[in-house]
C-alpha cells in the first residue's frame, strides 16, 4: 500500500469519489466546474511545491517560476494559428523545463539555509521581470492561446479540452495521477535516500550518496510537476501572464502547502481547497476579505502546527 | 491576485527617477552626474529600508517579509497626517513614532512567537502580516494614489549646469539617511546597547545568562527596524507616489541589498544598497529592458562567488 497512514487511506478516497462526482450533478458550464477545476490544478502545484519544501527540505520562494514557464512555453513553443497535440506539447513542455530547472538547480543547490530561498526568490524574480519587460512576450499584459489543443492519441480523441467538465477530469485525473508518482517515489529506495537527505545530510554524505545528485533529481521533478500544472492553468483560462511568476503566486502556494500539512502530500489537496474556499467565502461575505484572510493565516500558523493534515492524523491515528 | 497593487510599484518608482533627468539627455557628463546623484539617493533609500530588515534577520534571525508594508505604513501616515495638520516636521514625527509603537506591538503579540519556530512558519505568518497591512490601508486610505507636497523650505533646486538642477529634496534625504547610518553604525558599533545586540546575534543563551534581558532587547530591535522603514516611506513620500503595494515591490529590492551585503552587517547593507541604487539607475537609462532584471543577476552573481554575501562574517 502506498498510503502508509490511516488518515492517507480515509481522506484521498472521500476526495476523490466525490470529486469524480460532483461535476455530474452540475452544469457542465457552471461557473463551479470551472473553479474546481482551476483549485485542482493548483493543487498539483502546491503538491509539487510540498515536495520539495516538505520532503526534500528545499524551501523555495522561486516555485512559481515554473508555474509561468509552463504557460509561456507552450505560447512560445505553439504555432499561433494551428490546433496542436496536447500530449505532444505536455512532453516538449516537460522535457524543456526539466532541462532549465537543471541548469538553474546546478546553480542555486550550491547555497542552503535563508540563502536558498533568496536565491529562488531573485530567480524567479528575474524571470518576472524579463517577461514583464519584453516586448516580444506581450509586456505585463502577456499572450493569448488562440488555439485549444486536440487530444488525440493514434487518432482516438476522447477529450474535448473546450468543454469544462473534459477538462475538469483531466485536470483531476492529472491530480491523481501526481499525487501516487509523489507517493511511489516517496516509497521507493531513492525516496528514502532523499528523506535522509533531508534529516542527515552529513550522515547520508558518509554513507557514500551524492545529496547533491538527489536533491537536484528532485528539484527537477518538482519543478517539471509545478510546470505541468502552470500549462494547464494557462490553457484553461487561455491566456498567460507575468503574475503566473510573481513571488506571490510563490508565496501563496507556499501559505497552502503549510496549511494542508508540510511534507504530507495529500495535505496539498487539504491545503489548497481550504485556502481557495476561505477566500471564496471571504470574498463573498465582505469587500474587505483580504483582512479576513490574513488573519485567517495568522492564526492557522500559530493554532494549527502541523497542518490540516497533522490535525486530522492526530484525530485518526490510534 | 490576492496582493494588491503588485510589481507595478518598482516600475513607477523608476519612471520617477527617470523623469528628473530627461532635461539632461542632451549632455552626457551632465546624465552622468544626476545618475549618480539620483543612484546615490535611491540606494540611500533602500539601506534605510534594508538595515532594518537585515538588523531583524541578522540578530533575531527573523524572516519578515512584512518589512516593506511598514515602509508603506510610513508613507500613508504620513500623508494623513499632513492633510490633517498640514506640517511636515510635526506628522513625521508622529508617522515615526507611530511606526515605532506598531513595531512593539507586533513584536509583543506575534513575532515573539516565532523565535523557535522556522524560517518557513515565519515567512506564512508575515504573508498573513501583509495581507491584513494591505487590507486595513485599503480600509483607512483608499485606492487611489496619493503625494505628499514637498515643504517650503525644501522646495526649490541647486543649479548644477545652466539648464538643469537638483532638487534640495532629494539631497535632504541623502542627508537624513546618511545621519541615520551614521548613528546605526554608532550605535551598533560603539554603545552598551549595541555591544549586546552584537552578542545576542552570536550567542542568544549566554547573553540571557549574563542578565541581560533578551526579550526587552529583540522587542527594541524589532521595533527600531519597523521604524527606520517608515522613516524611509515617510522622506520617500514627497518624491514617490504612495499607492497600494507599494511595500511588496521595496520589500524584494531590499531583500536582494540585506543578501548581496551579508545578513546581519550594517555595513555591507551599506554599501550593497548603493550599489544596488547605482546599478539599478543607470541601467534604466542605458538597458530599460534589462533593469528590473539586473539587480537580481547581481544578486545571483554575488552569491557565486562568496556564498555569504559580501560582508558577512
Amino acid at each position: 500500500m502506498i498510503f502508509e497512514k490511516r488518515t492517507e487511506r480515509i481522506i484521498v478516497p472521500i476526495f476523490f469519489i466525490l470529486a469524480l462526482f460532483v461535476p455530474l450533478f452540475l452544469d457542465a458550464n457552471s461557473f463551479f466546474v470551472g473553479k474546481v477545476s482551476t483549485i485542482i490544478i493548483m493543487s498539483i502545484f502546491v503538491m509539487s511545491l510540498d515536495f520539495l519544501v516538505g520532503r526534500v527540505g528545499l524551501i523555495t520562494l522561486g516555485h512559481a517560476l515554473f508555474y509561468g514557464l509552463g504557460g509561456y512555453l507552450f505560447v512560445i513553443l505553439s504555432p499561433e494559428y494551428e490546433v496542436v497535440n496536447f500530449w505532444v506539447y505536455t512532453f516538449y513542455i516537460c522535457i524543456i523545463s526539466a532541462l532549465i530547472a537543471l541548469v538553474i538547480g546546478v546553480v542555486i543547490l550550491r547555497t542552503t539555509g535563508i540563502y536558498f530561498i533568496m536565491i529562488t526568490l531573485a530567480i524567479s524574480q528575474m524571470a518576472f521581470y524579463y517577461f514583464f519587460d519584453s516586448l516580444k512576450y506581450g509586456g505585463d499584459d502577456g499572450l493569448y492561446i488562440y488555439m485549444t489543443p486536440e487530444t488525440s492519441i493514434f487518432g482516438l480523441s476522447f477529450l474535448n479540452l473546450d468543454d469544462p467538465q473534459h477538462f475538469y477530469y483531466l485536470a483531476l485525473f492529472s491530480l491523481f495521477n501526481t499525487l501516487v508518482f509523489f507517493k511511489v517515489v516517496l516509497r521507493s529506495r531513492f525516496g528514502r535516500i532523499v528523506e535522509a537527505t533531508k534529516q542527515n545530510p552529513d550522515r547520508t554524505e558518509a554513507l557514500g550518496y551524492n545529496i547533491f545528485a538527489f536533491r537536484l533529481t528532485c528539484y527537477v521533478i518538482g519543478s517539471t510537476l509545478g510546470a505541468y500544472a502552470g500549462f494547464l492553468f494557462a490553457l484553461q483560462y487561455g491566456f498567460v501572464n507575468p503574475s503566473f511568476l510573481a513571488w506571490e503566486m510563490s508565496g501563496t502556494a507556499l501559505v497552502m502547502s503549510i496549511l494542508g500539512g508540510l511534507g504530507t502530500i495529500y495535505g496539498a489537496i487539504l491545503g489548497t481547497f481550504t485556502y481557495e474556499g476561505l477566500q471564496y467565502f471571504f470574498e463573498h461575505l465582505t469587500e474587505e476579505w483580504l483582512l479576513f484572510m490574513g488573519s485567517a493565516i495568522i492564526l492557522m500558523v500559530i493554532l494549527l502546527r502541523k497542518g490540516i493534515a497533522g490535525y486530522l492524523e492526530k484525530l485518526l491515528e490510534k | 491576485m490576492l496582493f494588491a497593487g503588485g510589481q507595478g510599484g518598482l516600475l513607477s518608482l523608476f519612471i520617477l527617477y527617470c523623469g528628473e533627468v530627461s532635461l539632461g539627455y542632451f549632455m552626457t557628463a551632465e546624465l552622468i552626474i544626476v545618475q549618480v546623484l539620483n543612484g546615490i539617493q535611491y540606494g540611500l533609500l533602500l539601506f534605510l529600508i534594508a538595515s532594518g530588515l537585515t538588523l531583524v534577520l541578522g540578530v533575531m534571525g527573523i524572516l519578515n517579509l512584512a518589512h516593506g508594508s511598514m515602509y508603506m505604513v510610513g508613507a500613508y501616515l504620513m500623508w494623513y497626517f499632513v492633510t490633517v495638520t498640514g506640517s511636515f516636521t510635526v506628522s513625521a514625527a508622529l508617522s515615526a513614532t507611530i511606526a515605532l509603537s506598531l513595531g512593539i506591538l507586533i513584536e509583543r503579540v506575534l513575532i515573539q512567537r516565532f523565535y523557535n519556530r522556522n524560517h518557513l512558519d515565519q515567512v506564512l505568518v508575515t504573508i498573513g502580516m501583509i495581507l491584513v497591512f494591505n487590507s486595513l490601508q485599503s480600509i483607512l486610505f483608499g485606492n487611489d494614489p496619493y503625494g505628499v507636497p514637498v515643504p517650503d523650505a525644501l522646495d526649490g533646486g541647486i543649479p548644477l549646469t545652466n539648464n538643469s538642477t537638483y532638487a534640495v529634496y532629494r539631497i535632504f534625504v541623502a542627508v537624513i539617511c546618511v545621519g541615520i547610518a551614521g548613528l546605526l553604525y554608532f550605535v551598533i558599533g560603539r554603545t552598551r546597547l549595541g555591544m549586546m545586540i552584537r552578542a545576542g546575534k552570536s550567542n542568544r543563551e549566554m547573553v540571557e545568562a549574563l542578565g541581560v534581558n533578551i526579550k526587552s532587547l529583540y522587542t527594541i530591535v524589532f521595533a527600531f527596524g519597523v521604524m527606520l522603514a517608515a522613516i524611509a516611506g515617510i522622506i520617500a513620500s514627497p518624491i514617490s507616489s504612495i499607492v497600494p503595494g507599494m511595500g511588496e515591490s521595496v520589500l524584494i529590492t531590499c531583500f536582494v541589498v540585506v543578501v548581496i551585503g551579508g545578513m546581519g552587517s550594517i555595513k555591507g547593507a551599506f554599501i550593497a544598497a548603493l550599489l544596488v541604487g547605482l546599478i539599478s539607475t543607470f541601467f534604466s537609462i542605458l538597458m530599460p529592458s534589462m533593469a528590473n532584471m539586473i539587480i537580481y543577476i547581481f544578486m545571483i552573481l554575488v552569491l557565486l562567488i562568496k556564498p555569504q554575501g559580501l560582508f558577512a562574517k
